[in-house]
């Protein structure tokens, strides 16, 4: 009772903060709504990460296998906290399996939800079989081939747009997601390495491949990878009577409207608020700021915490987050969720 | 040529307008607006050019772009239905046509002229389009359908299975008491003297037209109360 605590969410923030709390030789409670252990990047299947360049399921396997190893943590999948009483130094949470958890606080590692491109039709996801989403090119590359979808061709040209589900007031999405310029550019690598004859092309509004993403990233997929960087948003996805994807844009550089022929358009989805935020909000009592994430409460001496009391939050619960970051602010989550035991 | 201070002022009339803030909430450059944008495709027009150049208060080239650009936009607003900041060019090219046409730009005038004919007749009836308007020399674009409404117009008309008041001249029947008040409409919003503005001419018949008019009301009003009387 007074040395458990409570994690909520199993992917690379949660895994870390139960890790950490184990590591210091109290109790972790892990719960995970899905039937896997891993969040994103292995519910998704993404390929290799950013920046370590390891395959997603060795890397945040391994903090898997931590979690699932340990005495000390105690691991509920398919799960989810249906009821949460009491206050700091003695929760009481309730489960959807009927058991009861006692815990001093609680950290919620409840990450964020893809976005999901039919809500931008005129880009052709849902329309056109040749158009996916950077989770479904990550699997492709997984899967070790580059084809087009409709009819297994290899493509000699693929489109990357960034900003689908981010930087857009039309949809009410007014944030930057932070990750996805430098997914794309590490994800425009993977596709030329493995299919050194197709041309990969990356339509972009601001490259914010920031810190020391840009010379790895940015100038590496330039200059070892020859992926073109064209400064546009593009207004439509068609297709034309050959079948090929049409891509309607201007290089604002250049001008001039430009039509594209394009083999395969890929969307780099943004990080939408979790889904169940609303029901986590009311579940936890904890506050969601103006975009639907976590509210953050005041950083500087109340680092992870929210507008309760006892409960922490880290990674993309707060809002767009990298992995390598969430996975720090678990632990940073850890420590204070254990200064309350 | 316009003096700088000219020009600055054609800018101040353009921002101080009470619709500017909402439809220029900043830029990204993405170009998604011009790439959308149907006479970008045909004309040197481009609405992110617009959006720059009001942002950055480029007043001369703001000034250079109302001599011709602006009058390429066709309103269709897709711009600001795909813009991912909210703005809307198209409304921003709006704003600026109004100024164009207060300050008596040549360019105003230049563009209005062809559709003089279809003021008159939106100002002086409410209607924009009637069918004795409808003639060959006026719609080539009809190619041979033109033939099918040569002819007695009014007999036309009759063969017409849904109500069209059998008017020629308009497209509905405007009464004398709602014209009038359209008169008023017209000169309170300022319409009668943007028309002056561009087209003297055009304004001086219309002007004598809604002068008959009212006259006419006012008889018609006389008769009323004489009728009363009896």
């Amino acid at each position: 009772m007074g040395d458990t605590v409570l994690v909520v969410g199993g992917g690379p923030a949660g895994l870390s903060a139960a890790s950490g709390i184990a590591a210091a030789g109290k109790k972790a409670v892990l719960v995970e709504k899905e039937d896997k252990l891993g969040g994103a990047p292995i519910l998704s299947g993404y390929a290799k990460l950013v920046p370590s360049g390891e395959w997603a399921k060795d890397a945040i396997g391994r903090m898997v296998s931590e979690v699932e190893g340990s005495k000390n943590i105690t691991v509920h999948k398919s799960t989810t906290v249906t009821k949460l009483d009491g206050e700091v130094g003695n929760f009481t949470a309730t489960l959807s399996n009927g058991q009861t958890v006692q815990a001093g606080s609680i950290v919620m590692g409840t990450g964020f939800t893809h976005f999901d491109s039919v809500n931008k039709p005129e880009w052709g996801f849902g329309t056109f079989p040749d158009v996916m989403t950077t989770t479904q090119m990550e699997q492709m590359v997984g899967s070790g081939k580059i084809t087009c979808p409709s009819d297994g061709r290899v493509p000699e040209r693929v489109a990357i747009l960034l900003c689908v589900g981010s930087r857009d007031r039309q949809i009410g999405r007014e944030w930057c997601s932070k990750i996805c310029c430098t997914v794309s550019a590490n994800l425009a690598m993977e596709i030329r390495e493995m299919s050194p004859q197709t041309d990969v092309f990356i339509y972009y509004m601001d490259i914010r491949t920031f810190g020391l993403y840009e010379d790895k990233f940015y100038w590496k997929s330039q200059e070892e990878f020859k992926v073109k960087y064209v400064k546009a948003r593009i207004a439509e996805v068609t297709k034309s009577p050959d079948g090929r994807l049409l891509v309607k844009g201007e290089d604002t550089l250049v001008k001039r409207p430009i039509v594209i022929p394009f083999d395969i358009v890929v969307h780099a989805i943004g990080m939408d608020p979790n889904e169940d935020n609303p029901e986590l909000s009311r579940v936890f009592g904890v506050g969601l700021e103006r975009h639907g994430y976590i509210e953050r409460a005041e950083h500087y001496t109340n680092t992870c915490g929210t507008t309760k009391k006892g409960i922490y939050a880290a990674g993309a619960a707060y809002g767009p987050e990298t992995i390598d970051d969430s996975i720090s602010q678990g632990r940073a989550a850890a420590m204070r969720a254990l200064s309350d035991l | 040529m316009a003096t700088y201070a000219e020009m600055q002022q054609v800018f101040e009339d353009i921002k101080d307008d009470f619709r500017y803030d909402h439809e220029l909430n900043g830029c990204l450059n993405c170009g998604i607006c011009t790439a959308t944008c149907p006479s970008a495709q045909f004309y040197d027009y481009s609405p992110r050019e617009i959006v720059q150049l009001l942002w950055t208060e480029n007043v001369e080239q703001i000034y250079d772009a109302m001599q011709e650009k602006i009058w390429a936009c066709a309103q269709c607003m897709t711009c600001a239905a795909r813009c991912p900041f909210k703005n809307s060019p198209g409304g921003l090219v709006a704003i600026m046509r109004e100024v164009a046409i207060k300050h008596g730009m040549q360019s105003a005038k230049d563009v209005l002229r062809p559709f003089g004919r279809v003021m008159l007749k939106l100002i002086t009836t409410g209607n924009q389009l009637s069918p004795d308007m409808i003639q060959p020399d006026h719609f080539p674009d009809w190619g041979p359908n033109i033939q099918k409404v040569e002819g007695n117009l009014k007999t036309l008309r009759k063969a017409i299975p849904v109500k069209t008041l059998q008017t020629t001249d308009t497209a509905w029947e405007v009464s004398l008491k709602t014209s009038v008040e359209m008169y008023t409409i017209w000169e309170m919003t300022g319409v009668l003297d943007s028309l002056e503005l561009m087209d003297e001419n055009l304004f001086d018949v219309i002007d004598d037209f809604i002068d008959e008019k009212r006259e006419e009301y006012e008889d018609w009003l006389e008769e009323q109360e004489e009728d009363d009387d009896d």
